[in-house]
């Protein structure tokens, strides 16, 4: 698609996860008492911290793993990561910013036209699969790009795509 | 005949001779092959003249237990796991589909299926019952029978979508592509369900002329073939006059009322619904229809549209009104007395509006004269107004258009500054974000990541970008956190005091010795114990174990001189001695088990029979053990087995499933009852008693395997 383009098709990334270590082990109890928009979660061993500025949820456990979702691009994802450290240092832990890498990019695309999910299954056969019983969307794996694509009878396309390991921002 | 050329001379007249098994060249006279391996059946005579083939059946699907030669026994038949795993799938798909009511063909068919998956090991880590339902499932798809997957979860009580994810992948590694679902196939079987009589075929070729039109009309695409059944068959029985109400259709369908009240008002909106019932068994109409959920969002679209462009007229109006009213105040002020000199510096009234604008505008003049001023001001005013609505929607323009240089791309440039600053800086970047802009971010891209290669390296962090005061909003102070911390512990009590009570019951089984740490599962390695006789070994053995002080080791080494080899049965439990003294220790157990003429030995035996075969011999050793250490104890057999780890309070949680708690008295019972018998008898070795039951012990060590 260039962008020059008359009818030009909107792909819209709704969500960014991505995951980053601190390289020490903190103390969930002590975040949970002393930041303010903390959620403790004590039967699933982890603390939800939302942060404001990029609207980014992210879930902190104790070993130092913490997953950051919500974001809508890849750097405000990592801004992101860096403020949630930066308040974690704040507290008192001696955090180290380290091995940052998107997992998880969620993008959705609008069609201005509709689409027949079964014709189009049986097109692209191995590759898609729609069962209308399960979910009302057929899913096209793409699998040189590690890519899971939801094609929507309406014609909304939303294309769940896994970095994986290779990319480090 | 594997030779066909001497290898010494060439010629290629060999002999075979059968007999002694040679193969022998006619020409030089050299051996070629020694001991021809023959495949011919041989026959053995057996007892009372029979004559039986010599050989084992081996099955032709894995690798076989090879048969143990010498004393080896076939005891469980040789069955290994893989024909095991195939035998169970194949009775638990018999009485799955037997309850669908599934012919033959499709029960082998699954079960084709089946053997399929367990050779490509996909049963690894799924429960069994979800692979049989999904190869179950996916005969029915294939054979097009008008199963759901609703009805097998129903069967198992397994949630749908569980089974479906099963399905989906068994459907992708064996590569099966089943056809997709047509809702036609299941207007038979409901409308049997629900009792149309007579007139069932008639309702069901209506309903399928109705569930044709849905198609037509794009009402079927990702949506559940059940929930449009329901509807075609609602609609159909009310037009052949049977009145089924919406909750009778759901209860065999199975979808919610909602749903079906949904697509009832779907296919309300097409055209066909306006048909009286001759006309639509007469007519198809050509028309077809978008899909109702395609049209429901072009009508979001629609009203967002149209909702934009009202908020543009507002603006327009607005923009005019305030003209009008400024016209009209113009006027006004003229007519009025205007104030001369230093007051007419205090009369100008400062709009708030004026002083943004004139910041936004690089052109306000303000050094003209006081008195053209306000009509200057007025008419700038309206100007500027009007450029800020350009502006505003230059400004959309802009992000759009910026938002679509980004399309392929990965991270966009920085968006477009909004806010107060100047006109200039808004309309400037707007083109150079579309066109130059890309390449420029690519290029921070590139850069950023050479950058940031290093600094992820070190773990650093980064602190451009991060606002500090911020961030300290996100800390709470003291008095917050002492309120904080008292909410939470009392939101968490629940939890909070399970844990409590949790580490209370580890100390106090801590202090009383009986801690098992479950989830501990590295044990610690003892090193093997080096003794040169069996006494010293048991000695060693007790050491290490840390067993009961009540044992009288000298009886053990009387024992152990006149019982011979049946002492070393003590050492069996740990693993290192376990080969040598197996089979003595087994014989002192059975010879506890056979000591006939005792009614609580033949309880024991029992509770004894059921502990040996889940339990290793071990515990069930120190089971006796632990009940007989603690009356007194006499020599011949009953110190051998107390001498197994035993401690004080018998086994809580023995893995034993068939015990009763009642065990350890009943253990009493018996253990005293076999020292009275001990004391009678004078000591007797275990292997003159155990003289005749060879074979009786060796069945006995078969169960325990």
């Amino acid at each position: 698609m260039e962008p020059s383009n008359d009818v030009a098709l909107d792909i819209i990334i709704t969500n960014v996860v991505a995951v980053f270590r601190t390289r020490c082990h903190l103390n969930l109890r002590t975040i949970a008492l002393e930041g303010v928009n903390v959620i403790y979660k004590p039967e699933y061993g982890k603390v939800l911290m939302k942060l404001r500025k990029p609207r980014i949820t992210a879930s902190i456990w104790s070993s130092g793993k913490i997953i950051c979702t919500g974001a809508t691009s890849e750097d405000e994802a990592k801004q992101g990561a860096r403020r949630l450290a930066r308040t974690l240092q704040k507290l008192g832990f001696k955090v180290r910013f380290s091995e940052f890498k998107v997992v998880n990019v969620l993008a959705v695309c609008s069609m201005p036209f509709a689409i027949r999910l079964i014709d189009f299954t049986k097109n692209n056969r191995p590759i898609a699969s729609y069962e209308p019983e399960l979910h009302p969307a057929a899913t096209y794996r793409i699998k040189t790009l590690k890519a899971t694509v939801q094609v929507f009878s309406t014609g909304i396309i939303c294309s769940i795509q896994i970095t994986g390991i290779t990319k480090f921002l | 005949m594997t030779s066909r050329i001497c290898k010494n001379c060439g010629c290629s007249e060999i002999d075979l001779d059968q007999a002694r098994g040679n193969a022998v060249c006619t020409n030089c006279g050299s051996v070629l092959e020694d001991n021809i391996i023959v495949s011919e059946v041989q026959f053995v005579e057996g007892s009372g003249g029979i004559s039986s083939a010599v050989g084992q059946f081996v099955s032709a699907d894995g690798p076989v237990k090879a048969p143990v030669l010498g004393t080896g026994f076939h005891t469980s038949l040789g069955k290994e796991s893989r024909a095991q795993t195939l035998q169970n799938g194949k009775r638990q798909i018999h009485n799955l589909g037997s309850q669908l009511q599934l012919n033959q063909h499709c029960l082998d068919t699954a079960f084709n299926f089946f053997k399929m998956v367990v050779s490509k090991h996909l049963t690894r880590g799924r429960k069994m019952a979800h692979v049989i339902a999904a190869c179950l499932y996916l005969v029915c798809r294939t054979e097009g029978t008008p199963h759901m997957l609703l009805d097998l979860s129903d069967l198992l009580q397994v949630n749908v979508y569980i089974l479906g994810k099963t399905f989906l992948l068994l459907a992708r590694e064996l590569c099966i592509n089943s056809p997709a679902i047509d809702p036609c196939l299941y207007i038979p079987r409901f409308a049997h369900m629900l009792e149309f009589g007579e007139k069932t075929h008639e309702v069901s070729m209506t309903a399928l002329r109705l569930l044709q039109r849905m198609k037509r009309d794009w009402m079927h695409t990702g949506r559940r073939p059940s929930g449009l059944c329901g509807a075609a068959l609602l609609v159909a029985a009310r037009m052949h006059e049977f009145r089924r109400t919406v909750k009778d259709v759901i209860g065999v369908v199975k979808v919610c009322e909602a749903t079906l009240r949904k697509r009832l008002t779907e296919f309300e909106d097409t055209p066909t619904s306006q048909l009286t019932i001759d006309e639509f068994m007469r007519v198809d109409l050509e028309q077809e229809c978008d899909p109702p959920s395609f049209t429901a969002g072009q009508r979001k679209v629609k009203m967002q549209a149209l909702e934009q462009e009202l908020a543009k007229k507002l603006d327009e109006v607005q923009g005019e009104i305030s003209l009008y009213r400024d016209e009209i105040e113009t006027e006004l002020e003229n007519s009025r007395p205007k104030l001369r000199g230093i007051y007419a510096a205090y009369a100008k009234e400062i709009d708030p509006l004026d002083e943004v604008l004139s910041q936004a505008s690089c052109s306000s003049p303000r050094e003209v004269d006081p008195e053209e001023d306000e009509e200057l001001e007025a008419v700038a005013q309206h100007l500027n107004q009007d450029f800020l609505c350009q502006v505003i929607q230059g400004e959309q323009q802009g992000d759009e258009r910026g938002g679509e240089g980004v399309t392929e791309e990965a991270p966009p440039p920085h968006p477009p500054p909004r806010g107060g600053p100047s006109l200039a800086s808004i309309l400037g970047p707007l083109p150079s974000a579309a066109s130059l802009g890309l390449s420029e971010s690519i290029h921070e891209c590139i850069a950023e990541d050479k950058d940031s290669d290093g600094k992820s390296g070190s773990g650093e962090l980064d602190l451009d970008g991060i606002d500090d005061n911020e961030i300290e909003r996100y800390i709470l102070n003291d008095k917050e956190v002492r309120v904080k911390t008292a909410l939470w512990m009392k939101q968490n009590e629940e939890y909070l005091r399970e844990q409590k009570e949790k580490e209370e019951r580890i100390t106090k089984e801590k202090e009383q010795g009986t801690y098992k740490e479950k989830p501990k599962k590295t044990s610690k390695k003892r090193e093997p114990i080096r003794a040169s006789t069996a006494g010293e070994a048991i000695e060693k053995m007790l050491e290490q174990k840390k067993i009961s002080s009540k044992i009288n080791y000298d009886v053990l080494r009387d024992l152990n001189s006149k019982g011979g080899s049946g002492n070393s049965s003590p050492a069996q439990p740990t693993s290192t001695e376990e080969p040598p003294s197996g089979p003595p220790g087994r014989k002192r157990l059975t010879r506890r088990k056979k000591q006939p003429n005792k009614t609580n030995m033949g309880l024991a035996t029992t509770i004894m029979g059921k502990r040996l075969r889940p339990l290793i011999s071990s515990a069930t050793k120190k089971k006796r053990a632990a009940s007989q250490v603690t009356p007194n104890l006499t020599p011949a057999a009953t110190p051998v087995l107390p001498n197994l780890s035993s401690p004080p309070s018998p086994n809580p949680a023995p893995p034993g499933p068939t015990m009763v708690e009642s065990g350890p008295v009943a253990y009493d019972e018996v253990a005293e009852d076999e020292e009275e018998e001990e004391v009678e008898e004078p000591c007797v070795s275990a292997l003159q008693l155990l003289g005749g039951n060879e074979y009786g012990c060796e069945a006995e060590e078969e169960e325990v395997f």
